[in-house]
């Protein structure tokens, strides 16, 4: 809310300057987030008064104006259409500077002169306004300086009203504060009403039909007004608190709503049907045209204000189009009422429709203040727009208001804050709030809450005015004492934060990605997934419309975008959840690992420019998540790597992994056309791992095994053996034919090519013996061997390649 | 030959072993004495003609010859590899070359915040809880005493879902659901996800991290609450960040502050950082409002506590200097490097 400072001063004695104010105010709890300076001195701008006008010759949207600035007649081009011949504005003569440093210069506009320029409120900063020309009152004098006119700059205060204080929506809510802070006075104004003969139920009746939704409607009725802008001043603070003056009734409904923090409606009584004011929930299918010409659906939870056959207003956040004051209105109906907050909030947001009205009204307004607002409005208007106010004010008042009272403990308080400002100082707090005080004791305060304080309930809520009030500098910092709870335990986000290491320790770097993805890039994945996937029904962006079911598609993007920045070797990882609906509907969500490597990555430093092979990469993939289940104390020798499709892989370019019988999801190779999509020409592999199963054994104890006492013997075999035996398969083959003295077998070579016959390969094994009781004999361990190898030429029908 | 004969052929000996430029030089020195038809088999040869009476002496000599010689020759060998190496002459070792070994990855700053975080929040006996990010409207929003009228509530902030769920919009539910299964103590940080319906530019992301703290036990007050985030402050952003309280508003908390961080760039002078005012925005806290309390069925009378949260990006970018928040979500391998 904008608060200009000279306004401020009507209500409140300040001192200090802007900055001193805006400390005070947000270190007591309402935010300044910005201090303005509106206006300046206007060095060299006068009143011109326009005197002669014609169309430009050359141009069709200029008119050349002959300008009288209070000494002489200037000719000066302009392009405003807002004025008329007689009208005064605010004029910069060549040689002035307007605010931003633009200097005014002698100029030709399609050939013809121009010494001068008549002055928007946006080029003296006065506004954003820049619909035309400003429009000076009637009366001014051409040559007065702007700044005669206009007053000295002000000061505006932009401040961040919590959700809690719908008392502060309003300057005289504002000065409240500060009479508080600065220990003195609050003046409202006196209001003296001239009101005239005729009763005010001669012009309307007013029937609640849900008291609920409306605790109070108050109607008054002013006759014979006539219609005209309001004075500058008024004006001049309309704008600065960022509300457009209109016409001087809907500009006194803005300026009280903008004093006290009531919303005011205006209507134009001759359109009221059967002088009746009805407040009713709307039917259903019933429809209203807003003063903005928008028809609105309404549902039969909104209120409106209604006459005996049409609504004339959605209550507390918009009039009915046609229902406005109008330039010929002459009897104008004025409601000041107080809505049920909720009910104007779920109105709001249903029709999505927010007005500084409903702004206030779905906070709250104080209800005994209702007529008040009312009150001061017609005393305005008279004074602005003449004519008589009908006798009386007619007072609907079904939701009288219960008066509260709140006890507060100190001790207790003093516990919570962990200061005491003692009861002394709480009583004046109190008091400086106009919080009055029914009660005090050296232990308890007992306050009564005064309607204008929507937010205080409970004890806690006078706590807090005192912290603030108080000051909450004065509250000490008290080092931290550690505290063992008991039972409290975290290895689940602690096996996380190992996993990540573990990664980061293979050499992979960690990504973050959205939780959120488009559709169109799932469907590029697959769109086989497509009922399980859960849709955001309000996205902000399509791109970011469904919540994401794997962590793939990003990384390959993610790797795909780095392809594209010249970054062509990668190896990441992520760790984040996915999101799927169930056959019911219900979402589940689950932590998943996420793998990808792209280009060159398992090459040694000196490799980089060989052509990496498909299955490398592959492998490379698999390495990573087999060194992760074996650092996450997992037996790495359970993993189980099973062909399977997988929409993401070409066929047979995919596994499932398992860990003995626990499902341990997917690696493989990208797809082609996914990969070139980013012109990635090397293979890409991907692993999607959940991340549950890779915790569960973090944080159990390794189990000592004895170290072997006994030498081990190591012998080799190379064979050759058809292209498709797989090498689990020969695994199978060594483990049934061996002794338990085989204790280790590792492949270190694997050929195929010149000398190995076309559909063979060659692979050699290093096969270690080792007996646990005894040293082995060459004889021993040459015996082993043979059997081994006897059983590949059996099972598999290799060759033994010798040498 | 008699001994002085033999101390003489020994100077001699070690004497050009000592001036042997390289390998071939040695070797040539030690055929001419050692070698098959050196000198020494002679000297030894003609031991027999030597007088009897002196046959031991000279025989010794000729082994002290030998002996002197291959030290000699040891020595100058080792000489001359050492050289060749300190002068740099052609050698298959090459220590400049680059090393062998992968690197580790890095943490994304993100993890990097967090992590760090809960560590000095565990030193101080808090411990992490975690809860799903598809949360009910109940846990979210009127558990936490937020009321059904709030604006927060709306379109406008929330991603509701087909389920009627939502994206929790902080991690506060997990506090309740802490709550509701457990009696007073607690003493948990809650780092996690969170959505909000923020259009994204340079400081806001539709969904972004928080890390929350609550602490409650039957004595616990706001100055707890100030120590707590004190020492959070220095942990994380130095020795010399101090912590001011402002008064706020949060549905939750009550009396609610924010508390600011002293600009860890200037350390409270002013820059380009703080916007000139010395402080940094960095946390939400408050007394926890007794209607939450009541929620989860403890007593609001016995017990206090404390609750805050902090946005885990905005920490990363001010402590690291990242001038956009997008570039955190955007994973340019030459940004995730940045932070080993």
């Amino acid at each position: 809310m904008k608060v200009p400072v000279s306004w401020l001063q009507e209500y409140v004695d300040l001192d200090a300057t802007p900055q001193e104010l805006a400390d005070k105010l947000t270190f007591s709890g309402i935010e300044v987030e910005g201090i303005a300076t509106i206006g300046s001195d206007y060095a060299g701008v006068v009143v011109g008064e326009v005197r002669h006008m014609e169309p430009h010759p050359g141009a069709d949207r200029l008119r050349l104006c002959r300008v009288f600035n209070g000494t002489e007649e200037l000719q000066v081009v302009c392009g405003a259409t807002n004025f008329e011949v007689g009208d005064k504005a605010p004029f910069a003569g060549v040689g002035v500077t307007l605010p931003g440093d633009f200097k005014i210069k002698k100029a030709k506009i399609r050939g013809e002169k121009s010494f001068g320029m008549l002055c928007a409120e946006d080029e003296l900063e006065l506004s954003d306004d820049h619909d035309g020309i400003m429009i000076l009152p009637h009366d001014s004098i051409p040559g007065t300086p702007l700044s005669d006119i206009l007053g000295p700059p002000d000061t505006v205060l932009e401040l961040e009203i919590t959700w809690n204080r719908p008392d502060c929506l309003s300057i005289i809510g504002i000065a409240r504060e500060f009479a508080a802070l600065y220990g003195t006075s609050l003046k409202i104004p006196e209001i003296s009403l001239n009101e005239g003969t005729a009763p005010i139920s001669d012009f309307v009746s007013v029937t609640i039909d849900d008291a609920a939704g409306c605790p109070r409607y108050t109607a008054r009725a002013l006759t014979d007004i006539k219609i005209g802008p309001s004075p500058l001043w008024m004006q001049r603070r309309l704008s600065m608190c960022g509300v457009r003056p209109i016409n001087n009734i809907v500009d006194v409904t803005n300026y009280v709503m903008l004093e006290c923090g009531h919303p005011l409606h205006a209507f134009d009584h001759a359109l009221l049907s059967e002088n009746q004011i009805v407040v009713r929930t709307a039917a259903s299918g019933e429809k209203m045209a807003t003063l903005d010409g928008v028809e609105r659906p309404l549902t039969s939870d909104m209120l409106l204000i209604a006459d005996s056959e049409k609504p004339v207003a959605i209550a507390g956040v918009m009039g009915a189009a046609g229902s406005e004051i109008q330039a010929d209105t002459e009897t104008v109906l004025l409601e000041s009422a107080c809505f049920d907050p909720r009910r104007i909030r779920r109105t709001s947001s249903t029709l999505s429709l927010s007005t500084e009205s409903s702004h206030r009204f779905e906070r709250g307004v104080n209800v005994e203040t209702v007529d008040w607002a009312s009150n001061r409005a017609a005393q305005l208007m008279q004074s602005l727009a003449g004519g008589f106010v009908a006798t009386g004010i007619l007072d609907v008042y079904p939701g009288k208001r219960e008066p509260r009272q709140i006890k507060l403990e100190l001790a207790r308080m003093d516990r919570l804050l962990g200061v005491s400002a003692g009861v002394d100082r709480v009583v004046a707090i109190f008091e400086s709030l106009m919080i009055p005080v029914v009660e005090k004791s050296p232990e308890t305060v007992t306050v009564e809450v005064p309607a204008f304080r929507l937010d205080l309930d409970i004890e806690a809520d006078l706590v807090e005015e005192v912290a603030r009030m108080y000051g909450l500098a004065h509250v000490p910092d008290i080092i931290p004492q550690a505290k063992v709870v008991p039972n409290a335990c975290d290895e689940p986000s602690r096996a996380i934060f190992s996993c990540r290491d573990k990664l980061i320790g293979l050499g992979l770097h960690e990504i973050m990605s959205y939780s959120f993805v488009s559709e169109s890039l799932l469907n590029i994945f697959t769109e086989e997934d497509q009922a399980a996937r859960v849709l955001l029904p309000n996205p902000v962006s399509a791109d970011h419309g469904v919540m994401r079911n794997s962590l793939i598609p990003q990384m390959v993007e993610c790797l795909g975008r780095n392809h594209s920045r010249q970054i062509t070797d990668a190896a990441l990882f992520e760790i984040g959840k996915v999101f799927w609906k169930d056959s019911e509907g219900a979402v589940n969500e689950e932590d998943r690992v996420c793998i990808g490597l792209m280009g060159k990555v398992g090459c040694g430093e000196l490799e980089k420019r060989r052509t990496v092979k498909p299955d490398e990469v592959f492998l490379w993939a698999k390495g990573v998540v087999e060194a992760l289940v074996s650092a996450q104390r997992l037996d790495k020798d359970t993993l189980r790597f099973t062909p399977a499709e997988h929409p993401y892989s070409e066929p047979g370019e995919a596994v499932t992994v398992k860990l003995g019988d626990t499902p341990l999801g997917v690696l493989g190779l990208l797809r082609k056309d996914l990969r070139h999509r980013h012109r990635m020409a090397d293979p890409v592999a991907f692993a999607e791992l959940p991340v549950t199963p890779l915790l569960g054994s973090v944080f159990t104890n390794p189990v000592f095994h004895p170290i072997p006492q006994y030498p081990a013997i190591s012998r080799d075999v190379a064979i050759a053996v058809d292209q498709n035996v797989s090498h689990s398969a020969i695994l199978k083959v060594i483990h049934e034919a061996a002794p338990v003295e085989l204790t280790g077998i590792d492949l270190f070579d694997i050929f195929t090519g010149e000398g190995v016959k076309r559909g063979t390969k060659s692979l050699g094994y290093s096969l270690t013996y080792r007996s646990f009781e005894r040293t082995l004999t060459d004889e021993d361990a040459n015996g082993y061997h043979e059997a081994i190898k006897d059983a590949l030429k059996r099972e598999l029908d290799v060759d033994i390649r010798e040498g | 030959m008699n001994l002085a004969e033999i101390e003489a052929v020994k100077a001699r000996a070690v004497a050009s072993a000592m001036d042997a430029a390289n390998a071939q030089d040695i070797e040539a020195v030690r055929i001419e004495y050692l070698g098959r038809k050196g000198l020494l088999p002679q000297i030894m040869k003609g031991l027999k003609d030597v007088a009897p009476e002196d046959r031991a002496a000279v025989g010794q000599g000729a082994n002290a010859l030998k002996n002197a010689l291959n030290a000699a020759l040891e020595k100058r060998l080792s000489e001359l590899k050492a050289n060749a190496t300190h002068e740099g002459a052609p050698s298959a070792f090459d220590a400049t070359l680059p090393g062998r070994w992968r690197a580790c990855g890095t943490m994304h700053p993100i993890s990097l915040v967090i992590e760090e975080a809960v560590r000095i929040f565990s030193r101080i006996g808090f411990t992490v809880a975690e809860g799903p990010d598809v949360e009910t409207g109940y846990r979210n929003f009127e558990a936490l005493n937020t009321p059904d009228y709030h604006p927060s509530l709306d379109n406008q902030d929330t991603f509701w879902l087909e389920s009627g769920e939502l994206l929790r919009t902080q991690t506060s539910p997990v506090q309740i659901r802490v709550m509701e299964k457990q009696p007073p103590p607690v003493r948990i940080v809650t780092p996690g996800r969170c959505y909000r319906r923020d259009t994204t530019d340079a400081t806001h992301s539709a969904n972004f991290h928080q890390i929350e703290g609550l602490y409650v036990d039957t004595d616990v007050s706001l100055a707890d609450l100030k120590g707590t985030l004190a020492y959070f402050a220095q942990q994380m952003m130095g020795p010399d960040v101090n912590v001011r309280f402002r008064p706020h508003f949060f549905p939750f908390t009550e009396p609610s502050v924010e508390c600011d961080f002293t600009c860890h760039v200037c350390l409270g002078k002013g820059c380009r950082v703080c916007k000139q005012s010395g402080w940094i925005e960095i946390a939400g806290a408050g007394m926890v409002d007794p209607r939450v309390f009541e929620r989860v069925g403890y007593d609001a009378e016995a017990v206090t506590g404390y609750a805050f949260g902090m946005g885990i990006e905005r920490i990363a970018m001010i402590k690291y200097g990242v001038p956009d928040i997008r570039m955190l979500y955007d994973n340019d391998v030459r940004f995730l490097t940045q932070f080993r």
